[in-house]
């Protein structure tokens, strides 16, 4: 492994998640990449399948904002600058990331240590907890660009978060989110909210993943926010939508357990929360019941 | 290959770009989600069909944006353009439009009502009967306009150009129109402005030389407003979102605000102020800086006129800085937070804890006040000077958080043919000569003015404008404009019926804002963007490979646009060009036709807009297409402190700087792509123009002032008859207690509604869901000492000329003491004409001797028609027409009228009827009459023998000469009480 750090590379895959501009061409060029691809086709990835914030898939509630948004703007304010209006998009992130190693390696012996402990606890606190899981979906539906601009970005994260010396703890994000809620214990929204956050499910749900349960289910797709979708799925077909939902949890779980780029408690993590909910759904979907599931609530 | 050696590639690819001088990164804020759809897919948009559920079936969009017409705000629209039918589906919020950032409030997707309204008016139409009688006949075109042309011709050729006027209400354009009538060379521009914000205008115009603000609020650590402008102000949506962001940043809001808005629930600090204490406060706060010394010294003495002041008013031309200081506390020695508590009504320990709030911002101080105080009293020009010294206490002025003037965060374009022509005549009726300091034409004065001073209008022009119901004492409108020895022919531009076209001879229908072309730019933030609002059917059908030649082809009947009409109508007016008017409407590209709005507006994009044709290039399209497809442009954004920009080399030739050190020189003036400032500095004796001013051995651009510097002191004021409110002062309201009866309560009739916006909003059923009425606000205290039971019980609330009937609201969101009633509502149609279905009630409207009545006969609701929705209205109140029983008040030096009402109210008595409206027009005369005795007239005031301060702005300048007065002003005689 070599001691010398890829900032610019890093840097350089930070700036390709951006939408499509002139400039990418060269920097994908340089990298060996396939042409970047078309504003549409980016758009389809990062708006409408695979959102690239970490508080979407670290945060409870799956969504933009919220605690773990928060978690994040305060290590930007920890390491003394200003939190951007995204301080947890990918790109803001990993930005961030090489700015800090290039700070490390530019500063006096003390302040750089103390730097580069900063950059450690950036990719162990809110770039590993969820870009390996994150990264995977992006290669599964991302096209030629995006599934080696992807592969390649978990090959150089993985040998980063390799480096000896990293924080031995859990990764807060990870050890304070919440488990999938049980509908039968009455809270049949939450344990809807739940699906759609993939720190608690473990499973990253997209649109696409949604149109295949319908498709396999043969029931209509409504368009709407994922919510909305997911809601008028099981008002159609509970028990359906639940197996098909139990085996997108087991494949992801397998995914997860065989990950070779993702640290092994990262991976163990996501591999657990995925079977919990596989088997969960599993249940679900053998007790049948519109009312026990959905507490009345998705119809 | 290894990560190392990537990285060495990247690394390498990165020098040799930047080595060359290029940029190898884009560069940041490119990667925010945002709920649009991308742009790359607007010309075919696929969404699945809500209605068909739970079958799949896909609907395809072709997405035009455009900008909404409603309010001034003017945001970006995008219209869902159905590729099937063709029709507009619906409106959503346009991403790419800097201003709105795609955010829009109600009133933008309710244009999708508008252009669908079952009663719009979709035909011209001639009047048949008597004007006012209600009959109509539907007549084409052609025939509108050669009669409309022949007799504007006419009026021309006899050099009667001031009897041709067009009075227009929020123009929502720049520029077209302007351009128009300086070609024309007729000053006939009347605009609504007196009505508005004119206060507010002359307030920040004396101070900066600019008339409006343009608050940095996302970036300010305090914001300060002065009323609702989170909710309902000028730039309502554009500056409410940047209000939120500020806020989010931790920025503290302070709200001035007599009701419980939206507004003040979100302010860390509210005072309910009472009306016209306003300037007192803020007195008191900036009296507090200066004793305490908290104010940006530096600032302070190298940008305000303190040695004119010291050299004018204390005879110290010596002066130091620290001189000038001790002056300034004395100055203002006398407000107090004790003196502002007893006018405000609010404890003094509240002022003191905002005095101090304010005072930490530093820079970083944004500020805002419009109309609401400002044109609601007399004097109200005082609160913008009052709160602009603050700002300029804090040197918050044009910096990142602070508030930057207009003329900065504006780009307005140089039109193709920009007309070198003035009107010869000087228009009194608009301007006349007791008001030579106010901003705008004393519009509102119009029935009284034609009344008294015998004015005769050949052809008058109201464009989307409804003075019979916008503005004070509707009944004298309605006097002048039936009477053909006033008004020789009134022709009423307008989308929808409304209470001043049914005194017309001609009803012109005109397009909504996706109907229509009109190019906009305002200051929203710091930067300047260009808008563009365009027919979205005909960019549509383009799209589809139709040739559209005339925005008709596609409106809905023959709903035209006004560009293509000014156009045609100029035309014939001047057929041969033989009257040197036509020119400016052909085309440059084929001399001898008319020129087309793509020619103008391509024209306009590819020469005057930097950077709009590479952005276009980059895209492979047009400047004008690039326009057409994503609806607005940014030209710069940060444009910072002007006044503190060196004024390049090539500019100073000759050079004499005069004892002020204001730099003048003979270099013309540099090749803009701008359009002229209207600002006219005078130039230096031998004729070289004004281009900046020196401080402290660099020549800088300064202020577009006379002195070149933020006038604390303002020598046009005191040259002009108003020496003693020549700085920021106090001027008690015509509503301050002392000048009440007992049983008096100051009415503040000026509010708005977040969903409504005057007449213009009237016709969409989503927001007349909304908000229909207009009740009046009474404290629980007030409603009990007037024996006011409940909400909903008829009141009678008197003024000085009248009285109306309206419903209580009684509620704790008013400040004791005052009561308040919305301006949106109360629109009427009179029996037997047309109108608004949803919104007018219908009325009978009679005259006894002197005293005009209203009386609402049946009001809003249900009814047939194409639109399933029109049965299911369910309300019938829709308001009363409050403004007919004001009178007129016009601020003497403004001109603004002062909207606050000093009102007796009291239990409806027997007999009276909801929405019941009577007035003493003799009354409403001798109320004109008694605000006209406040004026100083340049005749005897001018202190060059001219009409007005020839630097300020006018919309269409006449000719210098035209300013001199018809004779030498006499010897000032002795005063009128003027204001105290």
């Amino acid at each position: 492994m070599s001691t010398a750090r890829p900032v610019e590379l890093i840097r350089a895959l930070g700036v390709l998640a951006e939408m499509p501009a002139p400039e990418h061409a060269d920097i994908a060029s340089a990298l060996g990449l396939p042409a970047p691809p078309s504003g549409s086709e980016w758009a389809d990835l990062f708006m409408f399948q695979l959102h690239p914030y970490a508080s979407v898939h670290l945060g409870a509630e799956g969504m933009l904002g919220g605690d773990a948004r928060e978690r994040v703007a305060g290590f930007w304010r920890a390491v003394g600058r200003t939190p951007p209006k995204e301080p947890d998009h990918l790109v803001a992130l990993l930005g961030l990331y090489a700015g800090l190693l290039d700070e490390a390696s530019e500063s006096s012996s003390a302040r750089g240590a103390l730097v580069f402990r900063s950059a450690q606890a950036l990719l162990h606190e809110h770039l590993s907890p969820w870009l390996f899981a994150y990264l995977g979906r992006v290669v599964d539906l991302g096209g030629d660009f995006h599934r080696a601009w992807g592969a390649l970005l978990r090959e150089v994260l993985s040998t980063e978060a390799a480096r000896p010396g990293g924080p031995e703890t859990p990764a807060t994000h990870l050890a304070e989110a919440p488990a999938l809620a049980d509908p039968r214990s009455g809270n049949g929204p939450d344990f809807l909210a739940g699906l759609l956050a993939p720190v608690r499910c473990g499973v990253i749900l997209t649109r696409a993943d949604l149109a295949r349960v319908a498709a396999w289910a043969d029931l209509g797709l409504r368009a709407g926010e994922r919510r909305y979708v997911l809601e008028h799925l099981l008002g159609q077909d509970p028990v359906a939508v639940m197996r098909a939902l139990a085996d997108l949890a087991r494949d992801a779980a397998a995914g997860h357990r065989a990950d070779p780029w993702a640290p092994p408690d990262v991976a163990a993590f996501w591999a657990g929360r995925a079977a919990a909910s596989a088997e969960l759904l599993t249940e679900l979907a053998a007790e049948g019941a519109r009312a026990v599931v959905l507490s009345g609530d998705a119809s | 290959m290894s990560h190392d050696e990537l990285n060495r590639r990247v690394s390498a690819a990165r020098s040799e770009t930047e080595a060359r001088g290029e940029t190898f990164y884009p560069g940041p804020s490119r990667v925010h989600l945002a709920a649009y759809p991308p742009k790359e897919r607007w010309l075919d948009w696929v969404e699945l069909d809500s209605r068909s559920w739970p079958e799949r079936v896909e609907k395809r969009y072709t997405l035009v944006p455009t900008t909404c017409f409603n309010c001034e705000s003017a945001c970006g629209l995008l219209a869902y353009v159905d590729r099937d039918s063709l029709q507009v589906r619906k409106f959503e919020g346009n991403p790419e439009h800097p201003g709105s950032r795609g955010r829009n409030c109600a009133k933008g997707p309710a244009t999708l009502n508008q252009i669908v309204d079952p009663d719009r008016i979709l035909y011209p139409l001639k009047r048949v009967g008597e004007r006012g009688e209600g009959k109509w006949e539907q007549v084409g075109w052609d025939e509108a306009l050669d009669d409309i042309a022949g007799r504007i011709r006419t009026a021309m050729v006899e050099e009667r150009h001031d009897e041709v006027m067009y009075h227009v209400g929020r123009p929502g354009e720049d520029g077209f129109t302007t351009r128009m009538l300086a070609a024309w060379g007729v000053d006939g521009h009347n605009s609504h402005t007196n009505v508005c914000s004119a206060s507010a205008r002359v307030g920040y115009n004396f101070w900066m030389g600019m008339d409006r603000p343009s608050p940095d609020h996302a970036n300010a650590d305090v914001i300060l407003l002065v009323s609702s402008h989170l909710e309902t102000g000028h730039y309502f949506n554009p500056h409410a979102q940047r209000v939120i962001e500020g806020k989010k940043r931790g920025a503290k809001l302070i709200v001035f605000d007599t009701r419980l808005s939206n507004t003040t629930t979100h302010a860390d600090h509210w005072l309910a102020t009472y009306p016209g204490s306003e300037p007192a406060v803020l007195l008191a706060v900036a009296s507090w800086m200066i004793r305490e010394r908290k104010y940006n010294r530096t600032f302070v003495e190298r940008w305000w006129n303190w040695r004119e002041y010291m050299t004018e008013v204390h005879a110290r031309p010596d002066a130091s800085f620290e001189d000038f200081e001790v002056a300034l506390e004395e100055a203002y020695a006398e407000y107090t937070f004790d003196f502002a508590a007893a006018e405000a009504g609010i404890p003094a320990d509240t002022i003191r804890q905002v005095a101090e709030v304010v005072a930490g911002a530093g820079t970083r101080f944004s500020a805002h006040n419009w109309r609401s105080a400002g044109s609601g009293n007399l004097g109200g020009w005082q609160v913008a000077r009052s709160l602009t010294l603050i700002s300029a206490l804090l040197g918050a002025l044009a910096v990142e958080g602070g508030t930057y003037p207009s003329g900065w965060n504006k780009y307005v374009p140089k039109p193709p043919r920009s007309p070198k022509r003035h009107p010869r005549k000087w228009n009194t009726i608009l301007w006349p000569e007791e008001y030579p300091l106010a901003m705008h034409e004393l519009s509102f004065l119009m029935p009284h003015l034609m009344r008294e001073r015998g004015g005769y209008v050949d052809t008058y022009f109201t464009r989307v404008y409804n003075p019979v119901w916008t503005n004070p004492d509707g009944f004298s409108w309605i006097e002048m404009l039936t009477d053909a020895s006033k008004i020789g022919l009134h022709v009423a531009m307008t989308p929808t019926w409304n209470e001043t076209a049914y005194f017309a001879d001609y009803v012109l229908p005109m397009g909504h804002g996706s109907e229509r072309h009109d190019l906009t730019s305002y200051e929203q933030y710091d930067g300047q963007f260009i808008a563009f609002r365009q027919p979205v059917l005909r960019t549509a059908r383009e799209r589809m490979g139709e040739k559209v030649t005339d925005t008709r082809q596609v409106n809905p009947g023959e709903v035209w646009e006004e560009n293509e009409f000014w156009i045609e109508l100029t035309w014939r007016i001047d057929p041969d060009g033989s009257m040197g008017i036509r020119e400016f409407f052909e085309s440059r590209k084929h001399p001898g036709q008319k020129m087309t709005v793509d020619e103008y507006y391509g024209w306009i994009f590819e020469n005057s807009v930097p950077g709009l044709p590479e952005a276009a290039a980059s895209e492979g399209l047009s400047a004008l297409e690039y326009m057409r497809r994503y609806g607005a442009f940014e030209v710069s954004r940060k444009i910072g402190p002007v006044y503190e920009q060196p004024v390049p080399h090539d500019e100073l030739d000759d050079v004499h700087v005069d004892h002020e050190g204001r730099v003048y020189t003979r270099a013309p003036v540099p090749e803009s792509p701008r359009a002229a400032g209207s600002n006219r500095l005078e130039p230096d004796a031998d004729g070289r123009r004004r281009v900046g001013i020196k401080i402290d051995g660099d020549v800088l651009k300064g202020w577009p002032t006379p002195s070149g510097k933020l006038e604390f002191w303002s020598r046009t004021m005191a040259e002009w008859g108003w020496p003693e409110v020549a700085t920021p002062t106090y001027v008690r309201s015509h509503v301050h207690p002392s000048k009440l009866d007992r049983d008096q309560m100051p009415l503040l009739s000026t509010f708005r509604v977040p969903i409504q916006i005057h007449t213009r909003s009237g016709n969409a059923k989503w927001l007349d869901e909304i908000a229909h009425t207009n009740p009046l606000w009474i404290h629980p205290t007030d409603a009990g000492r007037l024996g006011i039971e409940k909400t909903g019980d008829l009141v009678r609330v008197e003024t000085e000329i009248g009285h109306f009937v309206v419903k209580a609201w009684i509620t704790q969101g008013i400040r004791p003491g005052v009561v308040a009633c919305s301006h949106h509502m109360g629109r009427w149609k009179p029996e037997g004409q047309p109108g608004q279905r949803m919104s007018m009630a219908t009325v009978a409207l009679g005259r006894s001797g002197d005293t005009w009545s209203l009386e609402q006969k049946q009001g809003g609701g249900a009814f047939m028609s194409d639109d399933a929705d029109t049965m299911r209205i369910w309300w019938t109140d829709v308001g009363v027409h409050q403004n007919l029983t004001h009178a007129v008040h016009p601020d003497p030096v403004s001109g603004m009228h002062c909207w606050h009402q000093a009102v007796r109210v009291r239990r409806a008595e027997p007999g009276d009827r909801f929405g019941e409206i009577s007035v003493d027009q003799e009354k409403a005369q001798a109320a004109y009459a008694r605000w006209l005795g406040m004026t100083r007239p340049a005749s005897r005031h001018s202190p060059d023998g001219t009409r007005r301060p020839y630097w300020m702005a006018r919309p269409v300048r006449p000719e210098r000469e035209a300013y001199d007065l018809p004779s030498p002003p006499p010897v000032t005689e002795a005063e009128p009480a003027g204001v105290e």
